[in-house]
């Protein structure tokens, strides 16, 4: 039963780092309009990757995680440049009437916020898809 | 937790017994001392045989669910965490019920056997 524990443990992953991927879109697009806000990124890094193949049949990783499993990796902050805005009634605006706003683009946000949507809805197939192997497997000793 | 520990009993060992009580009287006293045994003692089940192992992993299993869905409830757990533990032992119980299933419908079928 072990490989197809480990799927599931495995998809459970996957499914939490696109939930961590959307917490931060929600906090990009959340920030879109506060000044001095830069994008924050999130990349994936593989559980276990140290202990390379020989790790891979092993069981736990750091934090009892299944080797092969994703995880969220340390967050960046995108160093475009800030947007410049006028407005010269804004209590930042310096003398030439411009303030730095975020660098977000609300429409690359929304894509990445779909590209998550995706990934965990793969991610959600893989878990039922395993889930219903196990209990066909289950289902041979019950006749 | 108890239907983790009846369960996990029933498949170390006592599942010899409990079978032979119900199956009815004149044959639970015979039938129930040659069907124990092949079996190892519950106690002794635990120390390395198959079945202890499969026990001891089968609470872990569940136990490991309770912890997950109670972290839940108090809003300090991942809920995909718990999705995760709450299948594994739902397959966990499937898997322990097939298999005891399976063993008292082979313990009957040699009760029904003509002498």
């Amino acid at each position: 039963m072990g490989d197809l524990s480990d799927a599931l443990a495995v998809s459970a992953s996957g499914m939490a780092a696109q939930a961590a991927r959307i917490r931060h879109v929600a906090e990009n697009v959340a920030n879109a309009d506060t000044p001095g806000y830069r994008r924050k990124l999130v990349s994936f890094e593989t559980e276990g990757q140290a202990a390379g193949m020989a790790g891979m049949a092993g069981m736990a990783g750091a934090g009892g995680a299944v080797a092969g499993a994703v995880r969220p990796g340390p967050v960046r902050l995108d160093d475009a440049p800030l947007a410049r805005i006028f407005d010269p009634g804004h209590p930042l605006a310096d003398e030439t009437g411009y303030y730095d706003g975020s660098n977000i683009d609300l429409v690359v946000e929304i894509a990445d916020a779909r590209e998550a949507n995706r990934g965990y809805e793969a991610n959600l197939k893989l878990f039922d898809q395993t889930r219903q192997m196990q209990q066909g497997l289950i289902e041979l000793i019950r006749r | 937790m108890e239907i983790g520990r009846t369960l996990a009993g029933l498949l170390s060992g006592q599942a010899a017994g409990r079978p032979g009580a119900a199956a009815g009287s004149a044959a639970a006293g015979r039938g129930t001392a040659g069907a124990a045994a092949p079996w190892p003692a519950p106690g002794a089940a635990a120390a390395g045989s198959l079945a202890g192992a499969f026990a001891a992993d089968f609470a872990g299993t569940l136990a490991e669910a309770e912890r997950a869905a109670a972290a839940a409830l108090l809003d300090r757990g991942d809920t995909h965490v718990l999705v995760q533990a709450i299948t594994s032992s739902q397959l966990a119980v499937e898997t322990a019920v097939a298999v005891r299933d399976r063993v008292v419908e082979a313990y009957q079928e040699i009760l029904r056997m003509p002498v």
